[in-house]
């Protein structure tokens, strides 16, 4: 958002928060002056409306039991007109106001999540599309590899000469040392891209996360016939992690196995995703797939950078799985199904108590 | 851009790099001396083209990925700018499509890096060569057109006629005048030519088109 942009939102915060006890004191002098039959109190409705785009939950919430005060305060102020009709009126008023609340509140707390999911999912899609990354490691780490390469052979040809020129050859051997440095340096880089910053570490429901990944993912299993099978122990401690790290590993453990299930053809077509506790004090995920497994000698590999086993595969995936695992204080492994298919799992210090 | 230069036989060649990294310029200057060839380098297209070209053969080492203009851009300009570089791509990330592209817009090698010294210093020697033949052949064309323009107008009515094979008899009715004076002006013609036989005259005409 730019700067100006700020200062209108400001602007207009300030002056709503001016302008709606305004706006509540006028609706209130015009329920009390007029007689029971005219239901002014319904106009505190749109009051609540503009405040729910404006002011956190709470104090709209306030403000609606201040409205409801205030309605009933004029009932009882106000003396002309039929009493019966009134006390309907202030009731109709009443639970305007507060399905208004209601409902204006749940509506700003789903497009928040709207807002995070979507998020969440442009985080998860860069993660997982790596070509445009790949293409320009390549670029990085092929640059000084070219100047190694290229001052090597200048050096071989300075010293075979007759006689042999070694100041320049000294000269191209140090130039060689600079750019294996430069290299390493460019590794060092992609690694600290790979596990990110320091993970910004919360006490999260575990079983939400994973169901909002699966939904994101639901889609695609849905379209390869995949039965997913959820089992998530109800009773699982919060885990304290990057929510959003931790999500983009499911999200990758997921797609491995939805990948896995579609490559194999014929058999069961089944995912398993199951959360539990493991020694009390962590949490542990599976994914078990009912795909062709792994390969003799594969499990070792599998979180190697740039080894794949899947046909157009970067190998990142695991790679990166692993650093953010890693960093966030757990592991992550894998294990072969006793049907054959694939398990990646992986676990997390659960943070202190339930949620909740 | 056609420098009146010595044919370019006693002109040092050069091979003009450009990179935008830094250490790749570094490395290939070095190769290049270390095989007493004379490179000279720069970080973008911009200061290329800024740059004066004496007119010595030379060859173009042009890096694909650039900040401002890419070397793919420029190789495909390149004759815009009046430049008949052979040219030598280097990558630090290519692909087939990307290599077949180059070529066809006039690159004499395509290498990705790190490629073989070898194999670029091959490169580098035949684009050299190939200038050097381009720049022979367009001096000698020069040089055909300076004796052409030298002729007088009847000298050339009587060397194309010549060409197409008519006797002086023939050219003498064509032209209107006598066989005499056909007989002059051909001797004229092909003195200012520099020319001995018949041959060789019709193989200079083909390298310059008469208008």
């Amino acid at each position: 958002m730019t700067n100006s942009g700020k200062f209108k939102l400001e602007r207009r915060l300030v002056l709503t928060i001016v302008l709606l006890p305004v706006a509540m004191v006028v609706i209130f002098v015009g329920d009390t002056v007029t007689d029971y039959a005219i239901a002014a109190a319904v106009f505190y409705t749109p009051v609540i409306l503009v405040a729910t785009r404006l002011l956190p939950a709470g104090t709209v919430v306030a403000l609606a039991f201040a409205c409801v005060a205030l309605t009933l305060l004029s009932f009882a102020l106000t003396h002309s007109g039929a009493y019966e009709v009134g006390i309907v009126n202030t009731g109709i008023s009443i639970v305007a106001i507060g399905v208004t609340t209601y409902l204006s509140l749940k509506l700003v707390a789903a497009e928040a999540a709207a807002h995070e999911s979507r998020e969440r999912l442009l985080r998860m899609a860069r993660i997982t599309s790596l070509g445009e990354l790949t293409a320009s490691i390549a670029h990085e780490v092929n640059q000084p590899l070219a100047a190694i390469a290229t001052s090597a052979g200048a050096c071989r040809r300075w010293l075979a000469q007759e006689p042999p020129a070694i100041a320049n050859a000294q000269r191209a051997a140090d130039r060689i040392v600079e750019d294996a440095n430069r290299a390493s340096a460019v590794i060092a880089r992609v690694r600290g891209l790979a596990s990110g910053k320091a993970p910004h570490r919360e006490r999260f429901d575990f079983n939400a996360l994973v169901r909002e990944v699966v939904a994101l993912a639901g889609e695609r299993g849905e379209r390869s016939g995949i039965t997913v099978r959820l089992s998530l122990q109800h009773d699982l401690p919060a885990i304290l992690a990057d929510r959003v790290q931790v999500g983009q590993v499911v999200g990758n453990l997921l797609l491995n196995a939805v990948e896995a299930i579609e490559a194999k053809t014929g058999g069961a077509k089944t995912l398993e995703i199951v959360s539990e506790t493991e020694d009390g004090n962590r949490i542990r995920f599976s994914v078990i797939d009912s795909g062709a497994g792994f390969r003799q000698g594969e499990l070792e590999h599998l979180f190697d950078a740039f080894w794949t086993t899947k046909k157009d595969g970067v190998g990142l995936g695991l790679t990166i799985s692993r650093s953010i695992i890693e960093a966030n204080g757990g592991r992550i492994w894998a294990e072969t199904d006793k049907d054959g298919g694939a398990i990646a799992r992986f676990s997390l210090p659960a943070g202190m108590g339930a949620i909740e | 851009m056609k420098p009146q230069l010595p044919t370019g036989k006693t002109a040092d060649p050069t091979v003009y790099i450009i990179d935008d990294d830094r250490s790749v310029r570094a490395a290939l200057e070095d190769l290049l001396a270390s095989v007493s060839l004379r490179a000279k380098s720069f970080a973008s297209v911009q200061d290329f083209l800024a740059f004066d070209l004496p007119g010595a053969p030379a060859c173009l080492v042009l890096d694909v990925r650039m900040p401002g203009q890419s070397g793919m851009d420029f190789l495909e300009h390149m004759t815009e700018y009046g430049l008949h570089l052979p040219t030598v791509m280097i990558t630090g990330h290519g692909d087939i499509a990307m290599g077949v592209k180059a070529m066809k817009d006039g690159a004499i090698e395509f290498l990705t890096k790190p490629f073989r010294d070898q194999d670029l210093l091959d490169a580098v020697h035949r684009g050299i060569e190939a200038d050097r033949t381009r720049r022979l052949r367009e001096a000698a064309n020069a040089d055909v057109a300076r004796r052409w323009a030298s002729l007088s107008s009847g000298e050339k009515d009587v060397a194309q006629l010549v060409a197409t094979g008519l006797l002086n008899k023939q050219i003498a009715a064509d032209l209107g005048v006598s066989e005499i004076t056909v007989k002059v002006r051909r001797g004229h013609l092909m003195r200012k030519m520099n020319t001995r036989t018949l041959a060789d005259l019709i193989r200079l005409l083909d390298r310059i088109q008469p208008t």
